[in-house]
């Protein structure tokens, strides 16, 4: 029995033939939307819905002239400085909030109207606050995605299981490494869920930012396009975008998750 | 004590003197130890039993230093417990594994060496011994998930053995094994045992496992928990929990209870 465990142990975890037949699937879903969208387009004016060639003809003109790759750029950029600020301090309140009782029955109900809040007025605030700049941008996604990374750690502080620091402490482990040793690692898959939920979120309301107080990124490009009506041009921009959320998806931050959390069961995954 | 010699010998021994406890305070303040004296040689096997509510695991976390008693005293390889500071030299088995999810067995045994400062290196090397020890070194990389109970319980050990005690107190640490798991487990403790020359003591509703393990058995009472009777068991070993004489001594304790 040993030895079948073992193997089972040194096995590697996902079957290979799986992974090619899920590719194969998404591949198939690609090209049958393709394959809808032209035949649609067949029938309306391109202003309303321009085919995938046409559009395909807009992502290289705005590819060219050099504004996609620096507008992605700046959208990218305030949107990762949003979301590391909102972890800076999300993180530690969470923490905060989960340690201490009190503290967090004070400040619970602030998460939730947080919440309700839409962006759309986080950006009229910002744009009344900090005028068409970088800083509208950041603080909104900062003040959506800060709220959301709270509630998950917090949950996460409240899933630490007390037999375990009952073990530390029979082991004389000082304070800060059970904090670094067991409250981290126990806090780590809901924290990378609230993040990963605050980074999608925090992508989409930059861009209702950006068509309201701002002069570049991919919001502004959209907007411009939509009032202009280059309707190739916003399908061009959208594209990018759902192709750039794929890759930081299957890219990045699934590997990261799988290596990250590999100590789960499969099941749970 | 006052002489180096006496206190080597003195390794491993325990001594509780007059130890009361209560829960709580003022009027409502409930007793749960009731002037326990109680002299466990160095090396040898100490069972507590009694029936639920007696204050077994209290005593034990008393002795630990996890709780501290409101009268009396323990006194800890011949220093008391109040100036007592090695208390690495002293291991705690919890009734669960309690092994931590995210870390593979070497590194949940690694963990009882993390207290402290000692080399990364050094941890591993230990850690690695003490897996071999219970006859788990193949399975350093494995995450708890993929181990059997018994195979969890071992690593737990390892993790108990791993800072090389000479005291490893034990909360109902195989309550949770099948029969025959335990069974081994029970081999396995007396084996390392015998090898490290450690003092054991350990709580169990188990009136076998106290005959199996034990040179003695504290036979606690509840309300308020006092010892009623000790009881040393003098069977050659090893000890088989289904011959007759193992059953027949086992019968007279649980009369005691």
């Amino acid at each position: 029995m040993p030895e079948v465990l073992e193997s089972r142990i040194h096995a590697p975890t996902a079957a290979r033939g799986l992974r090619y037949g899920v590719v194969l699937q998404r591949l198939g879903l690609v090209a049958f939307i393709v394959i809808v969208w032209w035949l649609l387009a067949l029938r309306v004016p391109h202003y309303v819905l321009p085919g995938p060639a046409r559009v395909w003809e807009a992502l290289t003109l705005i590819s060219d002239s050099g504004t996609l790759w620096q507008d992605l750029g700046i959208t990218l950029g305030r949107v990762a400085t949003g979301f590391v600020l909102a972890t800076l301090i999300g993180l530690p309140l969470g923490i905060i909030f989960g340690a201490s009782r009190r503290l967090g029955e004070f400040f619970e109900p602030i998460i939730p109207v947080m919440n309700t809040v839409s962006s759309a007025i986080w950006a009229t605030f910002a744009i009344i606050w900090f005028g068409v700049s970088n800083a509208t941008t950041v603080f909104v996604v900062f003040m959506t995605a800060m709220p959301l990374i709270i509630t998950n750690v917090w949950q996460g502080t409240r899933t630490v299981n007390a037999d375990f620091i009952e073990l530390a402490h029979v082991l004389r482990m000082p304070a800060w490494k059970v904090m670094w040793k067991i409250y981290l690692p126990t806090i780590l898959p809901y924290f990378f869920s609230g993040a990963r939920l605050a980074f999608g979120f925090g992508w989409r309301v930059s861009l209702v930012a950006e068509t309201l107080g701002s002069s570049s990124g991919v919001g502004y490009r959209l907007r411009q396009a939509a009032d202009l009506i280059q309707t190739d041009q916003v399908f061009a921009w959208t594209l990018t975008l759902v192709v750039m959320m794929a890759i930081l998806e299957m890219g990045i931050l699934r590997p990261l998750e799988n290596y990250l959390f590999r100590w789960k069961k499969e099941a749970e995954q | 004590m006052n002489s180096a010699a006496a206190v080597a010998t003195d390794t491993g021994a325990i001594t509780v003197r007059g130890v009361s406890k209560w829960f709580g305070s003022g009027d409502g303040a409930l007793q749960v130890l009731d002037n326990i004296s109680l002299t466990i040689p160095s090396q040898s096997v100490v069972a507590i039993i009694g029936s639920s509510g007696c204050g077994k695991s209290t005593l034990l976390n008393i002795i630990s230093g996890l709780v501290t008693p409101e009268r009396g005293d323990v006194i800890l390889n011949g220093v008391p417990a109040r100036e007592f500071s090695d208390w690495r030299s002293i291991s705690y088995m919890f009734q669960e594994d309690r092994l931590l999810p995210w870390r593979t067995a070497l590194r949940n045994v690694e963990f009882s060496l993390e207290a402290g400062s000692m080399l990364r290196s050094e941890r591993e090397t230990r850690a690695r011994e003490a897996l071999k020890l219970v006859g788990l070194e193949s399975f350093a990389d494995a995450f708890p998930y993929q181990l059997s109970g018994g195979m969890r319980s071992r690593v737990a050990l390892a993790r108990s053995l791993v800072q090389e005690p000479c005291i490893l107190l034990m909360d109902e640490p195989f309550s949770r094994l099948d029969a025959l798991t335990r069974a081994q487990m029970h081999e396995e403790l007396l084996r390392i045992q015998q090898l490290k020359k450690m003092t054991i003591v350990f709580v169990t509703h188990d009136v076998e496992e106290a005959v199996v393990l034990a040179d003695n058995v504290v036979v606690m009472a509840p309300r308020p928990g006092r010892i009623r009777e000790q009881v040393a068991i003098t069977l050659p070993r090893p000890r088989d929990a289904t011959e007759p004489v193992t059953a027949q001594q086992a019968h007279h304790l649980k009369s005691l209870i």
